[in-house]
């Protein structure tokens, strides 16, 4: 078995606000196994987009605090690394989506210059103008600069065309090349006639175009990891259809590592190999997607799929969890979800739960295999 | 879209027709302001020295209606025609030659302000909270805290000694060997290919220049920080840094880029401050502009220039309502959601 | 029964509020140049607490101003307490002879004297209850009259009726007078009418209230249309309310912010005028630092008479600077652009999961729109 892309290990980071200080996430560990979609989901506030910040180290840090654990990226882990060596990470080895799409394009360049800018780097890095994470035992050894092997860079699969491949084996100077690969990428996502929208502005484009724009962006810097942080959040239902196709054909074309974070059920079940559940900090569940759906172990999880508005239910009131979602400053001692529980027994008020064991399927309940066995 | 070249000339088109009210107001209300007192008593005081026939003119100026009396000096003003002081030497040709050297100041401080006030505001919303952004403010709001002739005595008495700077003039000779085509210092001896006197113009203007920015640091400053802490949280931000860049770059390429946006709104206020301070600046360092020009007319005492005082009010004015013009454009130009139809 | 995988578009079911608070100021809301926001739920002392307490520099403000106005208490109700020194017309004592300048001795004459045998300890501690009345009237008439056209000018705004025209016109006549700088137009004055204080103070009045004219009108049209006041209006609360209730508690917050930060910038503005020559001539019964500047820097040179210049302009820079320091900072809480902006920055960014569906929050061109600039944070101070 290869190794994992992406390992997290007992990762806790605190906000330290000056109201307080809130534990967003508690000890979440995970494997994210390269070429397989793993999908987060929870509800506001329980720390998923933390999580999916944090791995790159995004959060601002003064708030922000990595107070334990490891984020192992190919063998490396990145909480030690200095701030200062943190964008050799980004952009060619890690990617990220973001929800809201005018905002995460810059609102004063022009579609083509976003991109370009991108490839750029790409390229820079790739020929050895710039510095790239190598992984291994010294990532950011940068002393054996050489031309990186061509096979390595070129046989990531979605490569969009025979041209390009050329033009990587040789320095790109010519804005005509970078021009070039800004429309395959733009085909890529499956927008039409490309070249009329390279010198728009991304306030002149729809929703689910600045969306696609964003992808391709992130793309076409080849990431190993691509985190998506909620990417359809901010669309309406049949925009949403349309984007969810598109990473769907993607993901089968390009085989790449995904951690998919969304507040949307739905959404997730379309996209994710493996189900994480997060409730107040914590990864309260993960496993196969197809069995969490199943058999859930987690009282939270189980409530929350009973929770969906489904089309088979007609009458009497909608099945809720009783309660609010604990304050992150404060969180109830023992098993967070505790007070919520329906099957909560003193033991679950004294002690937390125990560790996610490392059996595929997992909860973090005391109780994990009754709830299994529970219709 | 509109914000193709033919917009932007529209662009242009409008916002210059729209300052033609505000000049034509600006004009009135100089006028206004300075004709509000009886006319006896304003032309004994204006032209104290000066002949009986003068005086006897300026009454019977005064007894005009008033909307006669600002015709005849709205054309006057139109033709150049901009008075005299009391020894009869005309105001119009002095403040012609002397306004270059006012904008080669002003320009300078401009400079500076923005040089070394953007990335202070910069760092300061980089920061926020911690002990670089209370430095920054402890700066800016210093220099906002000193009067303009403080400083500027301070800087010309000890820092000029202390620093081996020049403390007056433009140049240290009283008269250069080349002519003085623009009457700006330094851009005539560039343009002599002098260099010894162009670094003799640049020693004599960086003090004056400093000074007046220094004291005027803070409008710019303040505004490209909150702009910053605006812009800074947006996802953009993180996409560029997630696009591997390194933070400089994303501070100045990315981010500054879209907060100078609205940092370009308080140019019309800067550069009433800087006109305004180089009254004092002028005088003090012995800088030949309008602006000495203006503390010779009315803080001489018993030497009033009344004509040359209101022709330095028209001039500042109309710089201040170009500056916001110009600010308008900027604007304009930097915020791609503006249409410029 | 077997749960169906849900279908895209069921978010989760959430449950109760967010956990994570929003940061002290208010939630989000859909931006304008100026965005009003949720009345603020603290009341007034202990917001003001927190606010000084999250910037040392504006405590240290707040202190040197509170000292400061109790030392002007002093000397207004009790001057000999304070400057006792030799007051104005110490004679008999030095009377006899000229040039007796003394070095500043730490006892007898903090601040030395100068060639009339005036204590300029006392002269700047008389002057202070002028300077800072000065200030306050200059910034008080700006606020009254340039809030008050702005409020109007932001209520009565509909375009093509009457009260459009009588917005555009008060907009138009404010540019105008925009474009004068304070001391500029203080020189014109003079030219007419003379030199004086009163003359320099309505230079200078003539001169401010344009800012707040701006501030207030952008704050007024930007609380008319939040989601909030919309409501009220649709319940049927009287407009009169709405007035008073939501749109002058909201437009009072940047107006406190900018009149502290004001007196501060017109005494020094004023002190210029006076410097140059304008104001009121020195010695007089009611000295002012600025005019005693002035008269010094010209009798006095500076090589050897360093004090006669030092203290007072020591005595300004102090002043102007706590109530700067104390202005910025109440500034950064309540402003506003200022507080949404600190809010959302790294000092007290809460965790991204509060950023669900934020619109973009880049500040969009403003509704006056003539040859002046877009914005309302455009005070005439930084």
């Amino acid at each position: 078995m290869t190794e994992p892309v992406l390992k997290v290990e007992n990762l806790s980071v605190d906000y330290d606000v000056g109201a307080g200080v809130f534990h967003a996430a508690s000890n979440v560990s995970f494997t994210l196994p390269p070429g397989r979609v793993v999908g987060i989901v929870g509800e506001t506030g329980c720390g998923k987009s933390t999580l999916g910040q944090a791995i790159p180290r995004l959060l601002p840090e003064p708030p922000a605090v990595i107070r334990s654990g490891k984020i192992i990226f190919q063998g490396t882990d990145l909480v030690p690394v200095p701030k200062n060596k943190l964008p050799m990470v980004r952009g060619t080895s890690i990617g990220m989506i973001f929800q809201e799409p005018l905002n995460s394009l810059n609102p004063a360049f022009r579609v083509y210059d976003q991109i370009a800018e991108s490839i750029q780097i790409r390229h820079w890095r790739e020929i050895g103008d710039l510095p790239m994470f190598q992984p291994g035992p010294t990532p950011f050894d940068y002393s054996h600069r050489e031309l990186p092997k061509a096979e390595q860079v070129l046989t990531k699969p979605f490569l969009p065309g025979e041209k390009v491949q050329e033009a990587a084996r040789h320095r790109l100077v010519s804005r005509d090349d970078y021009k070039r690969e800004v429309l395959d990428y733009l085909r890529l996502v499956r927008i039409n006639d490309p070249e009329t929208i390279l010198h728009l502005y991304p306030h002149e484009l729809s929703g689910g175009m600045r969306q696609r724009i964003m992808i391709a962006m992130t793309l076409s810097q080849k990431p190993t990891l691509l985190i998506a942080d909620e990417p359809t959040s901010a669309l309406d239902v049949t925009i949403q259809a349309q984007v969810l196709t598109l990473m769907k054909e993607l993901i089968e074309e390009v085989h790449a590592s995904i951690l998919f974070i969304s507040h949307d059920l739905g959404v997730v079940a379309e996209m994710a190999d493996d189900l994480g559940v997060m409730y107040a900090g914590a990864l309260v569940e993960i496993g196969p997607i197809a069995e969490v759906f199943k058999s859930p172990r987690h009282p939270y999880t189980k409530a929350l799929l009973r929770a969906i508005p489904s089309q088979y239910k007609t009458d009497g009131p909608l099945a809720s969890i009783p309660g609010n979602v604990p304050n992150l400053s404060r969180l109830p001692s023992g098993c967070s979800f505790h007070p919520r529980c329906p099957l909560a027994q003193a033991i679950c008020r004294a002690d937390p739960p125990p560790a996610l064991p490392d059996t595929p399927h997992a909860a973090a309940c005391h109780f994990s295999d009754q709830v299994a066995s529970l219709p | 879209m509109g914000r193709s070249t033919s917009d932007l000339l529209v662009f242009l088109g409008k916002r210059l027709l729209q300052l033609l009210p505000v000049l034509f107001g600006t004009i009135l209300l100089t006028f206004v302001v300075t004709h509000v007192a009886a006319g006896n008593t304003a032309c004994a005081r204006w032209y104290p020295h000066a002949k009986p026939n003068v005086i006897a003119h300026c009454q019977a100026q005064f007894a005009l209606p008033l909307y006669t009396q600002f015709f005849n000096y709205f054309t006057q003003l139109l033709q150049g025609n901009w008075g005299a002081d009391q020894y009869g030497t005309a105001v119009f040709p002095v403040i012609a030659s002397s306004l270059p050297a006012t904008l080669e100041l002003v320009f300078a401080a401009l400079f500076l302000m923005i040089v070394i006030g953007i990335p202070l505001g910069v760092i300061a919303a980089q920061y926020a909270g911690r002990w670089a952004d209370h430095l920054v403010r402890v700066f800016y709001l210093s220099g906002w805290a000193t009067p303009t002739y403080v400083g500027a005595i301070i800087a010309a008495d000890f820092l000029a000694r202390g620093l081996g700077l020049p403390s007056g003039g433009e140049f240290s000779t009283t008269s250069v060997p080349f002519p003085r085509i623009t009457h700006m210092s330094v851009v005539d001896a560039l343009l002599a290919g002098n260099l010894p006197f162009t670094v003799d113009a640049l020693s004599h203007l960086i003090l004056p220049a400093a000074v007046l920015a220094f004291i005027n640091m803070g409008i710019a400053t303040r505004m490209t920080r909150t702009s910053m802490l605006e812009v800074l949280p947006l996802d953009f931000v993180k996409s560029a840094r997630m696009k591997g860049l390194s933070n400089f770059v994303v501070l100045y390429k990315h981010a500054l880029r879209n907060a100078l946006i609205t940092t370009t709104t308080v140019l019309g206020v800067e550069a009433g401050a800087l006109l305004a301070g180089t009254v004092v600046i002028e005088e003090v360092f012995g800088w030949p502009g309008i602006g000495a020009y203006a503390f010779a007319a009315i803080g001489g005492a018993g030497r009033p220039n009344f004509d040359g005082a209101i022709a330095v009010v028209v001039v500042f004015a109309i710089g201040v309502v170009v500056a916001n013009l110009i600010a308008d454009i900027l604007y304009g130009v930097l915020d791609p959601r503006v249409d410029w139809r | 029964m077997t749960p169906t995988p849900p279908s895209p578009g069921t978010p989760i079911p959430s449950s109760g509020s967010p956990p994570i608070p929003t940061a002290p100021p208010a939630p989000r809301v859909p931006p304008a140049p100026s965005v009003g926001r949720a009345r603020r739920t603290r009341s007034g002392v202990v917001g003001l607490y927190r606010v000084l307490r999250a910037n040392p520099l504006s405590f240290i403000g707040f202190i040197v101003v509170t000292f400061i106005a109790i030392l002007a208490l002093f000397v207004v109700f009790a001057p000999h307490l304070v400057a006792h020194y030799g007051a104005q017309q110490e004679t008999g004592v030095y009377n006899s002879g000229p040039t007796l300048f003394q070095w500043p001795p730490s006892l007898a004459h903090p601040f030395g004297t100068d060639g009339a045998s005036y204590d300029i300890f006392s002269e700047v501690m008389l002057a202070l209850p002028t300077d800072l009345g000065i200030g306050f009237a200059i910034a008080g008439f700006a606020l009254i009259v340039g809030g008050g056209l702005g409020l109007v000018a932001g209520f009565w705004d509909k375009p093509g009726s009457l009260s459009g025209y009588t917005s555009s016109f008060i907009m138009r006549v404010t540019d105008v007078f925009l474009a004068f700088p304070s001391l500029v137009l203080a020189l014109a004055l003079v030219a007419s009418i003379g030199k004086g204080t009163i003359q320099a103070m309505i230079a200078i009045m003539l001169t401010w209230w344009p800012y707040y004219v701006r501030l207030v009108r952008g704050e007024v049209l930007a609380v008319k249309h939040l989601p909030y006041v919309t409501a009220a209006r649709a319940a049927g609360v009287r407009e009169t309310k709405i007035l008073t209730r939501h749109v002058l508690r909201n437009v009072l917050e940047p107006v406190i912010v900018y009149f502290t930060l004001d007196i501060g910038t017109v005494l020094v503005i004023f002190s210029t005028i006076s410097f140059v020559g304008v104001g009121v001539p020195y010695p007089s019964n009611a000295p002012e630092w600025g005019s005693m500047m002035s008269f010094y820097q010209e009798n006095y040179p500076f090589q050897i008479y360093w004090w006669a210049i030092t203290f007072p302009a020591l005595a300004i820079f102090v002043t102007v600077l706590s109530f700067s320091l104390l202005g910025d900072g109440l500034r950064d809480v309540l402003d506003p652009r200022s507080r949404r902006a600190l809010a959302e920055s790294g000092a007290h960014e809460p965790p991204p999961e509060a950023n669900v569906g934020e619109p973009p929050v880049l500040p969009v061109p403003a509704m006056t729109a003539a040859p002046s600039n877009v914005g309302v944070d455009v005070g005439g101070v930084p």
